[in-house]
């Protein structure tokens, strides 16, 4: 890897300065996945700001004002302390799903949760700096769209790219409606709703996510929900376990008897960020909760898609996906698949 | 009196166990070396052409860079001194994508890591030959004789009588072995001399192969290896890694390490190449074959040529009066490929096997009994006796242990809640060959106790050759096994064969017995005694006061072993899981039954079955490599693109070894399991899943959206 510098602090203007003052530097928190991309070169920093010593590890319920009955769950936690916290656990089973479907357990132990929404593609043309990619080296092109892409995008990509956004974690954020607070320089915070956190990539692949330079995820919050006793996250991938989705769907129903009053779905490994399926959500809307009507949701959703060569079976697979995860979680949050 | 102890065949624990759960047990990159320097490679952004250019003015100005070695400045080596895949850095013609293209010394890895990004290179492309589908059409006569088309009777002819027949084409992936442990070397020369600290399966071979490489003699050049972590093949012939480690070495005057990364592993140590396998069976209405024909094409690499023996079960498994076994290969720009875990017999299982159960269904014959109604009475390829043959045995007992009977005969019709649940059956075998080995026995009396030590340049694969040699000195010389010392991995000891092929333990054991033989018969001699029961060397020791006393071994297979045709076999069960919605599979269940002579030791056996049915279910489920036909790159390039099998991939697993006394392929009457583990395993998981869906998957890995 590259030579870069090291600094760490335990104070996060300290460390929003540093990194505001060099346009170069990056934060380290978990390193799971920074690190491996330093070493195969293809994130380049002169300068790591370490901030795994921030105090930003806790998980809480928030009691007062317009957002009591949410949770705040600390930037630098790590993913596994906020898969099995009891508060998440017990109203955010949804989130701890998603969080252990993801990576392995050695990776969730040393992940972060602001970490993990900073994760980047795992297209394998953009970890290989002999191929052209746009997202690593803006106008070189995109090696993926005419090259192997089975695991890439099938909603929301354009002729620049048509990466996958890779996190789990992040697709039940989406489907919470969960909300990124940030700090910037002189302490200002700045709240970003989960779905306009991440950005499709349009002309600019760079970017995976509308945080700047400068900075710092403190926390995430989730919304009080009423979903929690309804809710399922279902992956489809080449193997049990450790293996990027092929297509993942998170999903709450909230129900009055059989009829759904709303449906919240989210997707994971279709786009360049969680994918909120819109389309299904209006139709289940006031609909009987039967396999039927998510089965016409699933498909109108998956109408939309536009596949690419290699993997015209997500358009099949992610109708399935998303009637096997409301069926779930129609059936309650603890149904076996 | 020391009684014998009878300890082969018993399930002792490793005697290296400790030294491995403790991180005592040294690797290649183990060896400590004062001033050591620290190697990396880089390789070539294209798959064919020439270097015109290569920039290194920012790379030895880099901090901490001893040394950058091209074909510009490498020493004249021999391309002909048998390493495998070329990459030699002898001139500037590129082969294939990642070639090896030059070496970065410095005084850190990190520091040689960075510099060699610093590298520039400018190429004169030439057209690539590597789309595999478009090249097949255009596969010719491979030049090895061995594998020239194998005629017997007419298939072709009585395809065309026959009833019922299948003629189906089944394709595999190309695969890495992807042992734990990199290929890694640490070089270390003391003046003429290198000693090479490198995983090696076959000690010898790496040690002609690297001398002969670097212009020496075998003599100068030393192979320590004592602990391997995996191979599989990619191990037993050596790649240019371990001798640009002895060139990087000489070049700065200094030992020099150089481990591959797990990137680099993709395109420097041989693969599993890919095959078409066309299967054509023809048979009888009440279920006897009566054509047979294998017609496998593949690739090879440009400079050489590999080609995994596809056909060979399909010479031995059926009778069958007519048979047709063929390749036809390409050459592509691509490494050489090379032996991986079962070499030929695993991927062409799949394909013969997954053909019975094609054929067993369309004959409406339970596949398992289809199977027994076509075993052969002799070797069909030779006409030579069986020296034994289990495979009726294995099948029947397979049976009965995983309940067979409980098979729903029609696919789909077994479901529990969202699961599909399919049975399915396979067969598989592999050669039983002794080679040559030699074994050293040292022994050390100290008033009533009696030490050995054996030595024998055996290597061990991590499936318990210490071990196993151990009790077989135990055994044979009347001493408990923690007063013996086995010494092997070093090419000063007693040459040896590898641990390849499934031989190793045949060949390795059998010096050892043969040396505890030789070295009683002489004890006895020096006693000038008669003994009504024949006492042990150790007893002798002690007897006759002696002091120290050693011997050497050279053993050879028996002469009559080539007389008859010496196998071991298995049958694979399988129970699948398959989600309705998604078309993930689970292997819930896998028995693997195997006839493989005299097992040494059910406790490591069973750990190299399982070993090999699992890389079996990752073949079935998961592994594969693409290739980009626009460059010739890998697009896998990592864990996270090649799927090996995780725990939670793997249900229940049981190894059962079905007893064999069979003295004919050796003394001992080992035959081997190394291999044997992997064969038939994925067509057992493929017939299971066309068992439970109904979906018959020909083309390997099945990932879920085949299953849609």
């Amino acid at each position: 890897m590259r030579p870069f510098k090291f600094t760490n602090t335990k104070n996060s203007s300290a460390a929003i300065n540093l990194l505001d003052r060099n346009p170069n530097a990056s934060f380290l928190a978990g390193g799971t996945n920074l690190l491996d991309l330093m070493k195969e070169d293809v994130e380049r920093p002169d300068e790591l700001i370490d901030i795994t010593r921030l105090d930003l590890t806790s998980i809480s319920s928030i009691t007062r004002g317009k957002n009591a009955g949410g949770v705040l769950i600390g930037g630098l936690g790590k993913n596994t302390n906020a898969a099995n916290h009891q508060l998440i656990r017990k109203d955010f089973p949804l989130l701890t799903k998603a969080i252990l479907a993801g990576a392995s357990a050695q990776i969730r132990n040393m992940a972060t949760n602001g970490g993990n929404l900073m994760q980047r593609t795992r297209c394998s043309y953009f970890y290989d700096t002999a191929m052209p990619c746009n997202k690593r080296s803006p106008g070189s092109g995109c090696s993926a769209m005419e090259g192997f892409n089975r695991m890439h995008a099938v909603f929301g990509w354009s002729n620049e790219c048509v990466a996958v956004y890779p996190s789990d974690m992040a697709v039940a954020l989406s489907a919470m409606n969960a909300n990124i607070n940030v700090m910037q320089k002189e302490g200002q915070i700045r709240s970003i709703a989960i779905n306009d956190f991440h950005r499709l990539p349009g002309n600019h692949p760079e970017k995976d996510n509308t945080l700047n330079h400068g900075e710092l995820i403190t926390s995430i919050e989730l919304p009080k929900n009423n979903f929690a006793a309804h809710s399922a996250y279902v992956k489809v991938r080449d193997r049990n376990s450790y293996a990027f989705a092929l297509v993942s769907v998170a999903t709450g129903l909230v129900l009055d008897g059989n009829k759904i009053v709303s449906a919240h779905i989210a997707m994971g490994g279709v786009a360049h960020k969680p994918w909120r399926a819109s389309i299904a959500e209006a139709l289940l809307r006031g609909k009987a909760a039967t396999l039927a009507n998510f089965r016409l949701a699933a498909e109108a959703e998956m109408s939309h898609a536009k596949p690419l060569f290699h993997n015209k079976f997500k358009v099949g697979l992610g109708a399935n996906t998303i009637t096997a995860a409301l069926q779930l979680a129609s059936k309650g949050t603890d149904a076996v698949a | 009196m020391e009684e014998k102890n009878n300890l082969i065949g018993k399930a002792v624990n490793r005697i290296d166990g400790v030294l491995k759960i403790t991180g005592k047990a040294t690797y290649a990159t183990d060896y400590p070396a004062k001033d050591m320097a620290y190697a990396v490679l880089f390789k070539s952004t294209i798959a064919s052409g020439t270097i015109t250019d290569i920039d290194t003015t920012k790379t030895q100005e880099s901090q901490g860079v001893l040394a950058v070695i091209t074909h510009k400045n490498a020493p004249r080596l021999n391309v002909k001194g048998g390493l495998r895949g070329g990459a030699l850095l002898q001139g500037p013609e590129v082969y294939f994508y990642g070639q090896h293209i030059g070496i970065v010394v410095a005084e850190t890895f990190e520091q040689a890591t960075h510099a060699a990004h610093l590298i520039k290179v400018e190429y004169h492309k030439k057209e690539e030959k590597i789309d595999f589908e478009k090249l097949a059409p255009s596969a010719g006569m491979p030049q090895g004789k061995e594998l020239a088309d194998l005629f017997r009777g007419d298939a072709k002819a009585s395809l065309e009588e026959a009833a019922v027949k299948i003629v189906e084409t089944y394709e595999t992936p190309i695969e890495h072995h992807h042992p734990m442990e990199p290929h890694s070397t640490v070089a270390v020369w003391e003046g003429e001399n290198v000693i090479l600290y490198n995983g090696s399966q076959i000690i010898n071979g790496a040690q002609a192969s690297a001398a002969a490489t670097l212009n020496l003699k075998p003599e100068q050049v030393r192979i320590i290896s004592p602990f391997i972590g995996g191979g599989f093949g990619s191990k037993g012939g050596q790649w240019a890694n371990l001798v640009l480690t002895a060139v990087a070495a000489k070049m700065v005057s200094r030992p020099v390490k150089l481990a591959l990364t797990r990137q680099q592993m993709f395109n420097s140590v041989g693969l599993r190449q890919r095959n078409k396998q066309k299967i054509s069976l023809g048979a009888t209405k009440d279920g006897k074959l009566i054509s047979l024909a294998h017609e496998t094409t593949t690739h090879t690499a440009i400079d050489g040529e590999y080609i995994e023996p596809c056909g060979d079960c399909s010479k031995i498994m059926y009778e069958t009066p007519n048979s047709l076994i063929s390749y036809r290969v390409v050459p592509m720009n691509i490494i050489l490929p090379t032996y991986t875990r079962g070499p030929g017999k695993s991927t062409g299982s799949f394909a013969l096997e997954s053909a019975m159960d094609e054929l067993a269904y369309k004959l409406d014959i339970d596949p398992i009994e289809f199977r027994l109604k076509n075993q052969p009475e002799r070797d069909p390829s030779n006409g030579k006796p069986w020296s034994s043959r289990k495979v009726i045995d294995c099948l029947r007992e397979g049976a009965k242990a995983f309940g067979w009977e409980k098979r729903n005969a029609t696919p789909g019709k077994n479901r529990i809640g969202n699961n599909l649940i399919g049975y399915g059956v396979a067969c598989g075998s592999y050669p039983a060959r002794q080679r040559d080995s030699s074994a050293v026995i040292k022994l050390t009396r100290n008033g009533n106790l009696v030490t050995a030590t054996v030595e024998i340049a055996a290597s061990d694969l991590g499936t318990g050759t210490n071990t196993i040699l151990a009790q077989t000195a135990a055994d044979g010389l009347g001493i408990s096994m923690e007063h013996i010392t086995v010494k092997i991995g070093d090419s000063n000891l007693p040459p040896a064969a590898g641990s390849v092929g499934s031989v190793g333990a045949a060949s390795f054991a059998n010096a050892v017995n043969d040396a505890c033989t030789k070295i009683t018969d002489e004890l006895l001699v020096k006693s000038n005694k008669k003994f009504f029961v024949r006492p042990t060397a150790s007893q002798l020791m002690i007897s006759e006061h002696i002091n120290s006393f050693d011997t050497r071994a050279d053993a050879k297979a028996p002469m009559e072993a080539e007389q008859y045709s010496a196998h071991s076999f298995n049958a694979n069960f399988a129970e699948v899981h398959v989600n309705i919605h998604t078309g993930m599979i689970k292997v819930t269940r896998f028995l693997a039954v195997t006839g493989a002579g005299k097992i040494l030791n059910p406790k490591t056996a069973r750990s190299q079955i399982i070993g090999g049915n699992i890389w079996g279910i990752g073949m079935a489920l998961s592994e594969e490599s693409i290739i980009d036909p626009r460059w010739g790159n890998f697009a896998t390039r990592s864990f996270g693109d090649y799927h090996v099998p995780t725990n939670f991939d793997i249900g229940k697993l049981d190894a059962m070894f079905i007893k064999e006394d069979d003295k004919i392929p050796n003394k001992m009457g080992i035959k081997g399991i190394g291999e044997v583990g992997i064969v038939g395993v994925a067509a057992a998981v493929a017939n299971a899943v066309f068992n439970a869906t109904g979906k018959r998957v020909r083309s390997l890995p099945i990932t879920p959206d085949k299953l849609l």
